[in-house]
C-alpha cells in the first residue's frame, strides 16, 4: 500500500504543476495564473469533496482546524516565495532554499517531535533525496 | 529583506508538513484534511481574483487544465495523508519535493527542454533516493513482522 501511494505522489503530484508550463508555452498573459490557481484549487476540492460526501464521511471541526491551519501556512509560503521572487532573489535561490528548508523543518520535526527513527538505507535515502531537490531547485 | 521571505517559506511549507502529521496523530479524517485543506486556499484565490484581477474571461482549454492539474495535486495530497499514517512523514514529504522531477522530465520530452549535467545529476540522486526510501520501507516492513514472531 505504502509502495503504491508514494507512486501516486510522485506521478499526480509531479503533474500538478505542469499546468503553469503550459500556461507559459502558450504564450498567454502572466495575470492568467490568479484564475487558473482559482480553478486550480476549485478543482482539486471538488475532485475530494465530491466522492467524500458522496460516501458519508462528515468534515468535523478537527479536520477543519488542522486543515485550516495546513491551508494558511501553504498560502504563506506561496506568498513569501513570490515576495522573494519579486525582490530580485534569483529562482535558483528562492525554490533549494524554500523546498529544502522545508524538508529540513519535516525532518527535524520528524525525529524531535514525533520520534521516527530512520534505517540507514532510509537515512541515505533521505540525504540523497535533499540533495536532489536542491539542485533541481538549482538546475 | 529577499533572504528572510526565503526562509519564511521554507518555515511555512515544513510547518505545513508538520501541522499535517500532527492532525493524522490526532486521527483526522484523511479525505476531510484535503477538503478542509483545500477550501481556505480556493476561497482566497477567488478573493484575490474577483478583487484584484481585470480582462477577459479564462479560455476553455486552461480551464480544462487547471481541473485537471487541481485535482492531481488534491489526490497526491490524500496519498500523501495516508502514507504518513502507515510510514515516516519525513519520507513523505520528500518524496512530494523529489515529484518535482516529474515535469521536468516532461518538459524535456515535450518541450525539447535540454538535458544538461546537473538535471541528469538530479534525476540519478533522485532514483538512487527513492530506491534507498523504497529499500528502507521493506527493511522496517520485514522487522515488523519479526517482532511478534520474536515476542511468542
Amino acid at each position: 500500500m505504502w509502495f503504491l501511494l508514494m507512486l501516486v505522489i510522485l506521478l499526480t503530484n509531479g503533474m500538478s504543476s505542469f499546468g503553469l508550463k503550459m500556461i507559459a508555452a502558450w504564450g498567454l498573459p502572466p495575470a492568467i495564473k490568479y484564475p487558473y490557481l482559482t480553478v486550480w484549487y476549485a478543482g482539486g476540492l471538488a475532485a475530494i469533496a465530491l466522492p467524500t460526501f458522496l460516501k458519508g464521511l462528515r468534515v468535523g471541526s478537527m479536520e477543519i482546524l488542522w486543515g485550516g491551519l495546513a491551508g494558511v501556512l501553504s498560502v504563506v509560503g506561496q506568498v513569501a516565495m513570490a515576495i522573494a521572487l519579486g525582490s530580485g532573489v534569483p529562482g535558483h535561490v528562492v525554490f533549494p532554499t524554500a523546498i529544502g528548508g522545508s524538508i529540513f523543518v519535516v525532518a527535524l520535526a520528524g525525529r524531535l517531535v514525533f520520534g521516527e527513527r530512520m534505517n540507514p538505507p532510509t537515512a541515505l535515502g533521505v540525504a540523497l533525496g535533499f540533495s536532489a531537490v536542491i539542485l533541481l531547485g538549482v538546475s | 529583506m529577499g533572504l528572510f521571505f526565503c526562509l519564511l517559506g521554507a518555515i511555512s511549507f515544513g510547518l505545513m508538513g508538520t501541522t499535517l502529521k500532527a492532525a493524522e496523530r490526532r486521527k483526522a479524517n484523511a479525505a476531510g484534511l484535503v477538503v478542509a485543506t483545500y477550501s481556505w486556499p480556493a476561497l482566497i484565490m477567488l478573493a484575490w481574483t474577483l478583487l484584484f484581477t481585470t480582462g477577459g474571461k479564462i479560455p476553455g482549454k486552461v480551464f480544462v487544465i487547471a481541473l485537471i492539474f487541481g485535482a492531481c495535486a488534491a489526490v497526491a495530497s490524500l496519498a500523501f495523508q495516508m502514507s504518513i499514517s502507515i510510514g515516516k512523514v519525513t519520507v513523505g514529504w520528500l518524496i512530494m519535493n523529489i515529484s518535482a522531477g516529474t515535469p521536468v522530465v516532461i518538459s524535456i520530452w515535450m518541450y525539447r527542454e535540454s538535458l544538461t549535467p546537473l538535471k541528469m545529476a538530479a534525476f540519478g540522486l533522485a532514483l538512487f533516493s527513492v530506491y534507498l526510501l523504497f529499500w528502507g520501507q521493506v527493511i522496517e516492513k520485514r522487522a515488523l513482522v519479526r517482532t511478534p514472531r520474536e515476542g511468542r
